[in-house]
């Protein structure tokens, strides 16, 4: 009889809590569209600004938190603000510990809060909606346009433009080496990252059309030993150029012990690797950041989607390492940059045609010999996530 | 075929680290202390290391390779050392509970490393990192000469001078157990204290030793993935570096039915399985897959160990139980 009592406690307990839960996400709902209320705010004044930084790792990866991170310092000059006023949350996964960093950051009274990794979207769009007075923008992600928030945004850079300038000097470096084959290690299965190949293996095909180049996933934005293990299964495959799509140095070094080169991203790896690293990719970050933080001052509202690249100076390359590169490679990507900037070259130009996911959703392209892709027009995260000839992916 | 050997060099430098943490914990669980914090113990380990070598760097003008080298091996020993005297004072003296004692390890040594190793980067000014001197002295091949004859020479010398000295601790420890008086005493200590203790047996002794060296082996585990595994980034501290190799290294012990002979070889199969998807790709089977490789061959060993019942594949009798003297 008490076993039967119990019973049926527990399952009235059960069916209140669901009731419960339930209608708390109705709450949620209902407050949907009261949080995209006001377009035009009071700016704030330069002396009370705070600003929050979500970072995935910190900067001692040398690489993509560090490349973010110089833009935080270089837009703290730029508005002449105090250090005390940004306040950066390293180290945080994209997981809940997200949503308890953006809380922090919220009660330490940040106006604006930037969050810098693609996993971080979910919990800003979340803190984006029950926070309408604050600005929450989200590097790498591409939820603000579904969302129809007033005051949560997308920002990236158009990175390809400077990977397909990379890809040259990898190119370059292969015919000189009389070699055919690229490596890359790659983060994730998505549209990012694909983007970002594909742009460099179409630097390189450009100046040595038969070239390959073989892709291993890490499945993480940050893990210096698995990049290490990826960069040297790629080496032993016979890759004699390897490139990055990860936050690490890690590959440039294994390059350099194993003596082949290296194109980086996000930092100037030559310190790390001397006789590997030919050159990298990098996004200057502070464009946005001081365009964003300028918003807020002026009580402006701040674009849904930001997107700029080479023309604007938001990607440039790091200097060319003159010692390793081929002869004439700066005078081939100095070309190339050029074309680009006046839109006589396109990046994804034609023919091209190719299968690919994106966290999962498979698609298919195909563009004709005269046309092109444009990447990053409809939002500032990249959407090329197509799979070309020529690119072989090794381990999913 | 030089697919192959490229594949076993890459397994011998990720097991390395797993090696090194099963050595540990086997001689630890061998006096029946079941330590859990082998994952902790790692993290302090590691960030004590790299600690050392970076403070020593900063005091002289021209760092020496081996110095540094040394004195990262002796902090990452100490420190993870103390992190089983810890364990070992609550367990042993105080008779706490081994496995909430060995997670709590766990969880103050994750927090002990990631707090000191952003503390000390944010006091320098960024980040730790210690100079190319002390990287080389970690990651360059101990045998240069040797490395360079043809076919075998890579395969059995290229490695770091941190792979020799787990292989050596492996067979130190399974002659030290095998054969020596004092590791008959720690056997017995571990399968029945009572015996041990009625033989004259110092069993408070054996069981703070063991778990002490134990933990300091396992901190040079932490120590390896620190200097070592991201193949000369190394010496920076990442946040939650160890990442799972100290339970990986737990589950070992198990696959390894706690004898360190066996272990060499078992960390070698883990090694090979988490590289095993760079170098041998099936298309149609995602990583995930592969990544779970080897909890199932534990899961496999387990249960073929329990089903054969073998006397010689058991853990020690009394792992996980403390000693009362009094007790009946």
């Amino acid at each position: 009889m008490k076993k039967l009592l119990s019973l049926v406690l527990v399952i009235s307990m059960v069916f209140s809590f669901a009731a419960c839960s339930s209608g708390n996400t109705e709450a949620t709902n209902s407050t949907e569209p009261s949080s995209s209320a006001p377009a035009e705010k009071a700016g704030v004044p330069k002396e009370e600004l705070k600003i929050g930084f979500i970072h995935i790792s910190d900067p001692s990866d040398m690489g993509y938190t560090y490349n973010h991170d110089l833009g935080t310092w270089a837009m703290v000059e730029a508005l002449g603000l105090r250090e005390d006023q940004i306040i950066n949350k390293y180290n945080i996964g994209e997981d809940e510990g997200c949503a308890a960093a953006i809380d922090e950051l919220i009660e330490a009274g940040c106006q604006i809060i930037f969050a810098t990794s693609f996993g971080h979207g979910d919990y800003m769009k979340e803190a984006a909606m029950a926070h309408p007075e604050i600005e929450f923008c989200h590097a790498t992600g591409d939820l603000a346009s579904k969302a129809g928030l007033s005051n949560f945004h997308n920002y990236f850079t158009s990175i390809y433009e400077a990977r397909y300038l990379a890809g040259i000097a990898a190119g370059m470096k292969l015919k000189e080496l009389g070699e055919t084959k690229l490596g890359y290690v790659a983060a994730f299965e998505c549209a990012e990252v694909v983007s970002g190949f594909t742009a460099f293996y179409l630097g390189a095909k450009s100046v040595l059309p038969e070239a390959t180049m073989d892709v291993i996933y890490t499945n993480s934005w940050h893990d210096p030993i698995k990049e290490a293990q990826v960069a040297q299964t790629l080496i032993d495959g016979g890759c004699k150029v390897i490139s990055q799509h990860s936050d690490s140095t890690a590959p440039a070094t294994t390059a350099e012990a194993n003596g082949v080169f290296q194109v980086g991203y996000n930092a100037d790896m030559i310190s790390a690797a001397p006789k590997a690293s030919l050159i990298s990719a990098r996004s200057d970050w502070s464009k946005y950041l001081i365009f964003a933080v300028q918003c807020v001052m002026e009580g402006k509202p701040i674009p849904t989607d930001w997107c700029q690249g080479l023309s604007e100076g938001a990607v440039y390359l790091s200097p060319l390492n003159t010692d390793i590169a081929a002869p004439g490679t700066q005078e081939a990507i100095d070309e190339a940059a050029e074309k680009i900037k006046s839109g006589e070259l396109h990046v994804f130009a034609g023919p091209l045609s190719g299968t690919g996911k994106n966290w999962g959703t498979e698609g298919s392209i195909e563009i004709k010999e005269g046309e092109w892709f444009e990447e990053s027009k409809e939002q500032s995260a990249p959407y090329w996530y197509y799979i070309i000839d020529g690119v072989n992916v090794l381990s999913y | 075929m030089t697919d192959f050997f490229n594949f076993i060099i890459a397994a011998v430098l990720a097991a390395c680290p797993l090696l090194l943490g099963t050595l540990g914990e086997s001689l630890a669980e061998k006096s029946g202390n079941l330590n859990l914090g082998v994952e902790g113990m790692m993290f302090m380990g590691g960030i004590a290391g790299l600690a050392g070598s970076y403070y020593y760097e900063k005091a002289v003008a021209e760092p020496v390779a081996w110095v540094s080298v040394m004195i990262a091996l002796v902090c990452a020993f100490l420190c993870a050392s103390f992190g089983a005297l810890i364990y070992s004072f609550l367990t042993i003296t105080l008779r706490a509970n081994q496995n909430v004692t060995g997670l709590a390890l766990t969880i103050f040594g994750t927090g002990f490393g990631n707090f000191f190793g952003e503390f000390i980067g944010s006091t320098a000014g960024g980040y730790i990192a210690v100079s190319q001197v002390t990287k080389a002295g970690f990651n360059d091949p101990l045998f240069p000469a040797l490395a360079r004859i043809p076919v075998v020479g890579k395969v059995l010398f290229s490695y770091n001078f941190m792979v020799y000295l787990s292989i050596i601790l492996a067979i130190w420890m399974w002659y030290f157990i095998k054969f020596t008086q004092k590791g008959l005493n720690l056997m017995a200590v571990g399968e029945r204290h009572e015996a041990a203790d009625a033989a004259g047996i110092n069993i408070t002794l054996y069981k703070y030793l063991a778990t002490c060296i134990g933990g300091g082996i396992t901190g040079l585990g932490g120590l390896y993935i620190v200097m070592n595994s991201s193949n000369g980034v190394g010496g920076v501290w990442v946040h939650n570096c160890i990442g799972g190799y100290g339970w990986l290294s737990v589950a070992l012990v198990i696959f390894a039915t706690w004898r360190p002979s066996r272990a060499m070889v078992c960390a070698l199969a883990f090694g090979a399985l988490s590289v095993m998807r760079f170098y041998f790709p099936i298309s149609f089977i995602p990583m995930a897959i592969y990544e779970i490789f080897p909890y199932l061959a534990t899961i496999i060993v387990l249960i073929t160990v329990s089903l054969r019942k073998r006397r010689e594949n058991q853990p020690p009798a009394s792992l996980g139980l403390p000693y009362f003297r009094e007790d009946r």
